[in-house]
């Protein structure tokens, strides 16, 4: 009876066993796909990055062309219709006459475009330079973690300010401050898993074959490092997008005639005494819910990809 | 019931009588800045005249609309081209009880070179002076090295401090150079003790803490009519949002400048309102020396040359959509450089908005499809300021000038102003003694920095013509004939169109229902000025 139960007990567990293997990216999206709020915020961020890349077909107003925009048409409340064109303003009108809505759109194009050329080159610096400080480790390691130690001992709005501060206006000048003030998080974060997976048998392996070391560093040893750099990626973003909108909304960020979502705010800011909420308020929300939706999908993957939390 | 209802109703009219002699004792006003010093002669800035002029008089003063009027000096004429004489008031008394006399005179314009380290030096007021003079105890003679018309409305600007309590020798003689008998001139910093800023006028300084207040009280003693308040209390509050709110929580009971946006709700909250004309015009000035920066699409010229591309600047912008929906209501189209009826003005029409008009002009000038060009703006000097370059270049983008704002802080932007890095730029210009002469010298005069002219023409506009006839009328003493060549010259400048000149600001004060206060054009907030009308608040 025991024996019996034992072994068929035993039995199923081993004929179960699936043969094919799941790819890892398979295995993360159904993982992913568990938690309801995550899908929302991928979701939601897809839809807000649909609606940027597709701004200009979508919106009534190109808010940047100031030919478009008329005075008389300032400071009208949500719903109002225009004294020059006739249509209407969903989400009302900043001062100068531009309509909400497409400034919006307009405000988290910049804001998107700006923190995923900023993560993309911020990545490929931190990611080379965290890679070759644990590969050769020695002198170029030290050289290299002083640098970001020294870096990362700073505030990223502080350094951000002062560089803008120096460079003047300009999506071109943000975008460097962000690239200068993140590639310090990624090399960290690569050095370290980097340094775990150096010392694995599959790089003495490939060392001993006598491949080259770019070979040896992007080949085997960065695709082992992905997993926490893409849960650092994400959190990132949602930085860099927060740090835009900071430096615009203090002044240093884009130029005033091509306002971001920052910008939009610091404008309504003046106005919210007086009652003229929505110049502030729907720029407010755009940004919050997409920080929000960046959140929640980073907060998954990083669920899904850290093995410790996995059941 | 009834009864009751009537009594009950007595006795709160009966406690509000009691009540409102004793709250009229005192009058806090918060300030968008504070005064740099107590002595006034340390700093020439308006934040320090408008507090100073509280507890010091001048000889002469400017009423609310500028006009002179008489002070410590009861008439004055000019001799001759060069000598002035002014009479002085007699049983005048200073806070410490000494008498005013013409040594307290000589004195005053003694002292002005002597005080150390002046950011802004009343020595432009004084240095032309060759003599002054007693002439008895009360008048004084002064001369001038040449012809100065405008010495007595200087002279408005320059508070008269008292010989005696400033260690002052029984004899004290004027020369250019060193007078004699200062005995030891006691320094700017000695002035925040009320034994040392000793004046005329009709408030007493009691304390003056940086950064916290300055409390002033009633000199019983005063020459003029008794001033209204026991006590008055200058609180500086910077920002915009808290100043606001401290009249509304009544913590204040005046404020100035509360920005405009913030207006209807401090009427919605029953305060009053009042405002005026001040003699601030916002203008924009164009490269007109050579070739110009941050230009585009004109081949590398600079079409700012060509004065049928200034007159198409001018008319393509709408001035009145500017101050009605930017400024709120609290600004008026310029057509000059002060608001009529000031002197020197001409009553010149405001230019049209005509962008039709504009797009021709431009087209004749050999620029059909526009050029790009960058306009420079502080962004926290003038009301608004920022929002009214966006404006502008909203207008200029409608007939073909593509126009990029470039907006920063006003250190910045003067500091760039002055080093010629814009082709256009927004400014402002307040004049402070109230005549044309100011903003003509200042901007539309050829640059000679040595001079003193054109020290803020970073335009560079520059005609000999009207360089003759401003130097002419600032050497005429008399007046009718001074006002004609100020206007020639003016109508000279601007038919060129070597400035364009946007909108008057309107400077705007708050305060509790109770309170009337006379706006001034020089924007002073002037303590002594504040009345009481003695009706409660409903």
């Amino acid at each position: 009876m025991t024996d019996r139960s034992v072994a068929s007990s035993l039995e199923p567990v081993i004929t179960t066993k699936p043969l094919e293997v799941e790819s890892p990216f398979r295995r993360i999206a159904r993982a992913f796909v568990e938690d309801r709020l995550a899908v929302l915020g991928l979701v939601l961020f897809l839809v807000i990055a649909l609606a940027a890349i597709l701004a200009p077909w979508i919106t009534p107003q190109n808010p940047y062309d100031l030919a478009q925009l008329d005075i008389m048409d300032g400071g009208l409340p949500p719903g109002e219709t225009s004294f020059a064109t006739g249509g209407t303003y969903w989400l009302g009108t900043d001062q100068q006459g531009r309509d909400m809505l497409s400034a919006i759109v307009y405000g988290l194009r910049i804001s998107l475009l700006v923190a995923s050329v900023s993560l993309g080159l911020a990545i490929t610096i931190g990611v080379a330079a965290g890679v070759a400080a644990a590969y050769f480790g020695g002198r170029l390691d030290a050289l290299i973690m002083r640098v970001v130690d020294l870096q990362l001992s700073f505030p990223a709005i502080l350094i951000a300010l002062i560089l803008l501060a120096l460079l003047g206006r300009g999506i071109d000048k943000v975008i460097l401050a962000l690239v200068i003030v993140q590639w310090a998080y990624y090399a960290r974060t690569v050095r370290s898993s980097a340094i775990v997976e150096r010392n694995k048998d599959y790089i003495e392996a490939a060392r001993c074959l006598g491949f080259s070391h770019r070979r040896i560093m992007f080949r085997h040893l960065l695709p082992n490092c992905v997993p926490p750099l893409i849960v650092v990626a994400t959190v990132q973003i949602a930085q860099a997008i927060a740090l835009e909108a900071t430096l615009s909304f203090l002044g240093v960020g884009v130029p005033i005639t091509e306002p971001s979502l920052g910008l939009l705010i610091a404008n309504g800011y003046d106005y919210l005494l007086s009652g003229r909420y929505w110049v502030s308020l729907y720029p407010g929300i755009a940004l919050v819910v997409t920080i929000i939706a960046i959140n929640l999908v980073g907060d998954r993957l990083r669920d899904v990809l850290n093995p410790r939390l996995q059941k | 019931m009834k009864l009751a209802t009537t009594r009950l109703a007595a006795a709160f009219v009966a406690a509000g009588a009691l009540t409102a002699p004793a709250y009229a004792q005192q009058l806090t006003i918060g300030l968008k800045s504070e005064a740099t010093s107590m002595d006034p002669q340390f700093h020439n800035l308006s934040t320090n005249t408008q507090v100073l002029l509280n507890v010091f008089e001048g000889l002469t003063k400017q009423d609310a609309v500028q006009r002179l009027e008489p002070s410590l000096a009861t008439e004055w004429e000019a001799v001759d081209d060069t000598t002035w004489r002014f009479t002085l008031r007699e049983g005048v008394k200073f806070h410490n009880g000494s008498d005013f006399t013409a040594r307290d005179v000589i004195y005053t314009m003694c002292r002005v070179p002597l005080v150390e380290n002046s950011p802004s030096s009343y020595t432009i007021y004084t240095g032309t002076m060759t003599d002054v003079a007693a002439d008895g105890d009360h008048a004084v003679i002064i001369t001038t090295d040449g012809p100065d018309p405008l010495l007595p409305t200087e002279l408005a600007s320059l508070p008269i401090l008292s010989a005696d309590a400033l260690g002052a020798e029984d004899e004290v003689t004027y020369a250019q150079g060193g007078c004699e008998g200062m005995g030891e001139v006691p320094q700017s910093p000695a002035f925040n003790s009320p034994d040392v800023a000793v004046g005329t006028g009709p408030y007493t300084l009691d304390e003056f803490t940086r950064g916290n207040q300055l409390v002033m009280s009633r000199f019983e003693g005063y020459w003029g009519d008794a001033p209204n308040w026991e006590r008055v209390v200058m609180r500086p509050i910077s920002s915009d949002g808290p100043r606001v709110a401290a009249l509304l929580s009544g913590d204040v009971d005046m404020i100035e400048s509360p920005p405009i946006q913030d207006i209807p709700r401090i009427e919605q909250g029953g305060f009053k309102i009042v405002d005026a004309l001040s003699n601030r015009i916002i203008y924009l000035a164009m490269d007109q020396e050579g070739e110009a920066p941050s230009l585009g699409g004109t081949n590398g010229e600079n079409p700012l040359l060509d004065q049928k591309v200034r007159q198409a600047i001018s008319l393509a912008i709408n001035r009145e959509a500017i101050a009605e929906r930017i400024m709120g209501g609290f600004a008026v189209p310029a057509g000059e450089l002060l608001p009529p009826p000031m002197f020197g003005t001409s009553d010149r029409d405001v230019d049209p908005y005509d962008p039709e008009r504009a797009k021709e002009l431009l087209a004749e000038a050999g620029y059909p499809d526009g050029f790009q060009i960058t306009l420079g703006t502080p962004n926290d000097r003038y009301i608004n300021d920022e929002q009214v370059a966006q404006a502008v270049a909203q207008m200029l983008a409608r007939v073909g000038i593509q126009t990029t704002v470039d907006a920063m802080t006003a250190s910045q932007f003067f500091s760039r102003r002055n080093a010629q890095e814009f082709p256009i730029y927004l400014a402002g210009w307040g004049a402070a003694s109230g005549e044309m002469s100011s903003p003509l010298k200042s901007l539309l005069a050829t640059y000679d920095k040595d001079a003193g002219m054109g020290v803020t023409n970073a335009g560079r506009y520059s005609n000999a013509e009207f360089d003759e006839i401003l130097r002419e009328a600032m050497t005429t003493i008399d007046d009718a004939e001074r006002e004609t060549l100020l206007q020639q010259a003016g109508t000279i400048a601007l038919d060129e169109f070597g400035i364009i000149p946007l909108h008057y600001e309107q400077t705007v004060w708050a305060m509790k229902p109770e309170l009337s206060y006379e706006p001034r054009v020089d924007q002073y907030t002037i303590a002594s000025q504040v009345e009481s009308s003695g009706e409660g608040s409903n």
